[in-house]
């Protein structure tokens, strides 16, 4: 009797699959020159039975996850490799990556993938327009950059010889005002300004910003 | 004394009143949706902007390819230094310019349309509910 009652009790404890991560969460700081953000997520299969990955998806079209291989096995350790691509994001950013099991289909993990992209240098605006006829007046685009981030502003300069610039520096590699005029504004122009600077100094940032006469 | 009881019995009814109305009333405020950003719009305001907005595609470049809302600029945070020329080609000084993701869920829009002001352009907004909410209301 009681040797039936122990066999009933184990029967009916289920199957255990699951997924231990060392962590859930990561927060990563970006540099400028940054190209991507790459995080990775370990976990183990604390269960007594194999897991299977059937799924794992990103929120964002930026983020690339991946993983080796599906099955794992009781005790066994994997990775998930999640990858945001910076382009010209900037500021605090939060992406999720759903993973789903086949053992938990309707409850899949939210890892969190939190990245600080620096904003190394302000620029407002970032581009000036004329209308066509308009008073070729010089228009402004004040830089700056933020407070205490180690980069210099070298120069500017306008791939169009038709649109000239000028610079002020209100204060030497950190503020400038760039002052923008057109030749004449009879046609259509455009002008892309850069925004030389010496950080990272092994692969030193260009800035654009734009003029434009339409 | 009484007049303290009578007090009490008053705010309780008048509490058990203010917390029927909230339960049931169909016009109640939502003490738990976020406030509604200023720079969100519907596509039904946009309809009152008589047709001079620019769209601004915030996807990627193969949904933009695969379709998008007529005459709308692809402009993402992959491709920005390539793309906004190409959305300044468009662009006319105090245009309204609304951006659109996916659906409500996606977030790029509302991104790209503050990466838009502060960039200069003074009239950038996202549309609520995205490419889906688009699509939707302009089936053939």
């Amino acid at each position: 009797m009681r040797l039936s009652l122990l066999l009933s009790l184990f029967l009916a404890i289920p199957a255990f699959a699951q997924l231990k991560w060392d962590t859930m969460e990561q927060s990563l700081q970006a540099k400028p020159g940054d190209r991507e953000v790459v995080a990775t997520y370990r976990f183990t299969n604390t269960g007594t039975t194999p897991v299977t990955i059937d799924n794992v998806h990103t929120s964002c079209g930026c983020t690339t996850a991946a993983l080796v291989k599906n099955d794992y096995a009781p005790g066994e350790s994997g990775q998930i490799v999640a990858r945001m691509d910076i382009g010209s994001r900037t500021g605090h950013q939060e992406k999720s990556i759903l993973v789903t099991t086949k053992q938990s289909p309707k409850t899949p993990t939210v890892l969190r993938l939190i990245a600080d992209i620096p904003v190394a240098i302000v620029m407002r605006p970032t581009f000036v327009m004329w209308a066509l006829g308009e008073t070729p007046r010089s228009k402004t685009i004040d830089i700056k950059v933020t407070d205490g981030f180690p980069i210099k502003l070298l120069k500017v300069d306008s791939d169009n010889p038709d649109i000239k610039v000028e610079v002020s520096e209100v204060q030497p590699g950190v503020e400038l005002e760039v002052h923008i005029t057109p030749k004449d504004t009879s046609r259509p122009e455009m002008a892309t300004l850069l925004i030389r600077t010496d950080y990272p100094s092994d692969n030193p940032q260009t800035y654009y910003a734009y003029a434009k006469v339409k | 004394m009484t007049a303290l009881r009578q007090a009490g019995l008053i705010l309780l009814i008048a509490l058990g009143l203010a917390g029927a109305t909230a339960a049931v009333h169909p016009k109640r405020p939502s003490f738990l949706a976020p406030p509604r950003d200023p720079n969100e719009v519907t596509l039904a305001q946009t309809k009152q902007w008589s047709g001079n907005i620019l769209w601004v595609d915030a996807r990627s470049e193969s949904e933009f390819a695969a379709e998008h809302i007529p005459d709308a600029v692809c402009l993402n945070f992959e491709n920005w230094n390539e793309q906004f020329p190409k959305f300044l080609d468009r662009y006319n000084t105090g245009q309204r310019v609304v951006a659109y993701c996916s659906a409500t869920s996606c977030k790029l829009s509302r991104e790209i349309a503050a990466k838009l002001k502060s960039s200069g352009v003074d009239d950038a907004y996202f549309l609520e509910g995205g490419w889906e909410a688009w699509k939707q209301q302009n089936r053939p």
